[in-house]
């Protein structure tokens, strides 16, 4: 499975991996039209800055995934072949549990369909997830394991 | 003779379920028969109030796809209750007469609901809400305009009062308590759910109890409350409380006074019985003693670890603690921990913010035991795994109520574990990559 490493020393805080992750996610894949004429997707990747420090964090996909394992419908779910934890907006009730359980503050609710899809799943239509290709400090690397 | 199985499991709910599925990541072989008394696959209990309110259909409240069992190559005895067990035998026995031999089992037994002796309540067909029975009760009940009256304000009756409100029944509730939700909740994120709830058109009375019951037919009657105030109500739902199922296990001869007794490892003192989930009495890592957290993802968990050790895997229960999601008219809230400590031997910080969201978190001494969030609660998780962690947050402290607290505030040798802590050999791929190699 791939994982995505962030590499604080590397983050200048730009922000481009949120916008890119938004644009990913939104219906034309243009970022024109997803930020101005279309319903903008919830970012699946956050940057956390503090002073001079900066990094951008998404779902870790964890192993013992806790999110999994208290989720109430059964909608979020570990793919055994992938190892990406993913969420299915079917069965997804927004109960915000996973948001609860979460240990990095990874799943954002979508408010306007009241299911919490905000979470990173890894671009399973790209070779390389957007906010990885598109960090121009290499401050995000994507690692087979 | 009964045919031998490696595992047996009572219930089939989020503790058994989450149990199979474990021991099956570990023996992909043993034999594993289930028991359900329901007459359902496994379904997602929580979810019954969507299912009211017409937020989900049917086929939505599954907790596992059709063909579940089959996959797992689990023996699934549907709508089959299990009488007894013999504990020194190895020995259960269903209502249908069946006799089975299991080397390992599980009592995964759940909860029931606890009714109160109301003098009156036998003449009155009332409602619970914990099953989809009920759920298919309270639907066919609130399919013509009715006046429902619900007694307890806990999560189970506020879930009961939104579900029939969105069915548009005339909805009042009826608290002992000074406020609703008292144990999830704090006085502050109390009093937002109330205000929700009212603006809503949920009459709540609290600070009273219903005194007597007179019974009008077709479960239709009369509450005469405390004070002397009455109310007729078409349906009358009882949600004061939930109590530990413990017959099978008491009948298995285990003291259940607070519910099943376990060891670390979700052991019960008859060898081969296991207990995980609402039935339990299991560690609270806040309390720092046994409790009962009735609550899905605590079953989940509890039910994993005792899949686990039941196949042989000797892996600790991490223990849990009281936490809770909830969700009213919109008002999300979250909390964890100790959100209403019980003397002043803690510390309270919390902020209103303009936009009226509210964050509160509890220490004790330099560690944080409790959080709770309403409004804005996307990073609240953070907060949760540090008190499950008992983590000392001294050096954070001023960052708690902010809603950017992350990682970004912890030490960054803290950060760093943790962030890569799930994917141990990434950092030395890293470490590889920039030296080049
Ligand atoms: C309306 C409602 C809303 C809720 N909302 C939330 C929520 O938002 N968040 C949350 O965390 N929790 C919530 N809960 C609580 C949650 O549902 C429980 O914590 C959870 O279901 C406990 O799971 P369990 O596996 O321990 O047992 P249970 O779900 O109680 O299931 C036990 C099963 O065992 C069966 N059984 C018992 N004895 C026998 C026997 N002798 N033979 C055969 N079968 C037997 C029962 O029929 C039952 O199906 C809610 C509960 C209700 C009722
Ligand atoms: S959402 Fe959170 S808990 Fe779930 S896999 Fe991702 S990082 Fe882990
Ligand atoms: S919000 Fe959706 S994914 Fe998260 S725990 Fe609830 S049902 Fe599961």
């Amino acid at each position: 499975m791939i994982r995505i490493v962030p590499r604080e020393e590397y983050c200048i805080g730009c922000r481009l991996c949120e916008i890119h992750c938004i644009v990913q996610h939104s219906r034309s894949k243009n970022i024109i039209k997803a930020f101005k004429s279309e319903r903008r997707p919830v970012k699946r990747v956050e940057v956390e800055e503090e002073g001079h420090v900066s990094f951008a964090l998404q779902c870790r996909h964890c192993d013992e995934a806790p999110c999994v394992t208290a989720c109430l419908s059964g909608a979020m779910q570990k793919d055994p072949r992938t190892g990406a934890v993913v969420n299915d907006p079917e069965r997804c009730v927004g109960c915000w549990t996973c948001i609860l359980v979460c240990p990095f503050g990874a799943v954002r609710r979508d408010e306007a369909e009241h299911k919490a899809v905000g979470k990173c799943d890894l671009c399973p239509d790209l070779e390389v997830p957007a906010c990885v290709a598109n960090c121009p400090n290499e401050a995000l690397l994507m690692v087979e394991e | 003779m009964a045919a031998t199985y490696d595992y047996a499991i009572v219930g089939n709910s989020a503790a058994a379920i989450n149990a199979c599925e474990a021991i099956r990541g570990v023996d992909r072989e043993g034999s594993i028969i289930l028991f359900g008394e329901e007459k359902y696959r496994c379904y997602s209990r929580p979810l019954i109030s969507y299912l009211v309110a017409g937020q989900i259909e049917s086929r939505g409240m599954y907790y596992r796809p059709s063909g579940f069992y089959r996959s797992m190559g689990v023996e699934f005895r549907k709508g089959t209750r299990v009488e007894e067990v013999h504990a020194a035998r190895k020995t259960l026995t269903t209502d249908g007469k069946e006799k089975v031999k299991w080397r390992r089992l599980l009592l995964a037994t759940g909860f029931k609901p606890f009714i109160p002796p109301v003098p009156g309540l036998e003449e009155i067909d009332y409602l619970t809400f914990v099953s989809w029975d009920d759920a298919r009760r309270m639907l066919a009940r609130t399919a013509r305009p009715a006046r429902v009256l619900i007694v307890g304000a806990g999560l189970i009756g506020m879930k009961a009062a939104e579900a029939a409100r969105a069915r548009g029944a005339a909805v009042t509730v009826v608290e002992k308590m000074e406020r609703v939700l008292p144990q999830a909740l704090d006085a502050e994120a109390s009093r937002m759910v109330w205000e929700r709830c009212r603006e809503a058109g949920i009459d709540i009375v609290t600070g009273q109890g219903v005194a007597e019951l007179e019974s009008r037919g077709n479960g239709k009657g009369r509450a005469v409350l405390e004070d002397g105030g009455e109310m007729d109500f078409d349906l009358l739902v009882m949600a004061v409380g939930v109590r530990p199922r413990v017959e099978l296990a008491e009948g298995a001869g285990l003291d259940c006074s607070r519910g099943i007794e376990v060891d670390g490892h979700q052991r019960t003192s008859l060898e081969g019985v296991y207990a995980a989930g609402d039935a339990v009495n299991a560690m609270d890592v806040v309390l720092g003693r046994p409790s009962i957290n009735a609550l899905w993802p605590v079953a989940a968990l509890q039910g994993k670890y005792a899949g686990l050790n039941m196949a042989g895997k000797e892996v600790p229960y991490p223990g849990c603690n009281s936490m809770n999601a909830v969700e009213f008219f919109g008002l999300p809230v979250l909390s964890a921990g100790i959100v209403n400590p019980p003397d002043d031997g803690y510390e309270v910080i919390s902020r209103r913010s303009d936009a009226g969201d509210y964050r509160k978190v509890v220490l004790r001494g330099e560690v944080l035991v409790g959080m709770l969030v309403a409004g804005r609660i996307e990073r609240a998780g953070i907060l949760t795994s540090l008190i499950q962690e008992r983590a000392n947050v001294r050096r954070v402290k001023n960052f708690l109520l902010e809603e950017a607290f992350g990682h970004i505030h912890l030490p960054r040798s803290v950060r760093q574990e943790r962030i890569t802590e799930t994917a141990a050999g990434i950092m030395k791929a890293e470490a590889a990559r920039d030296k080049g190699v």
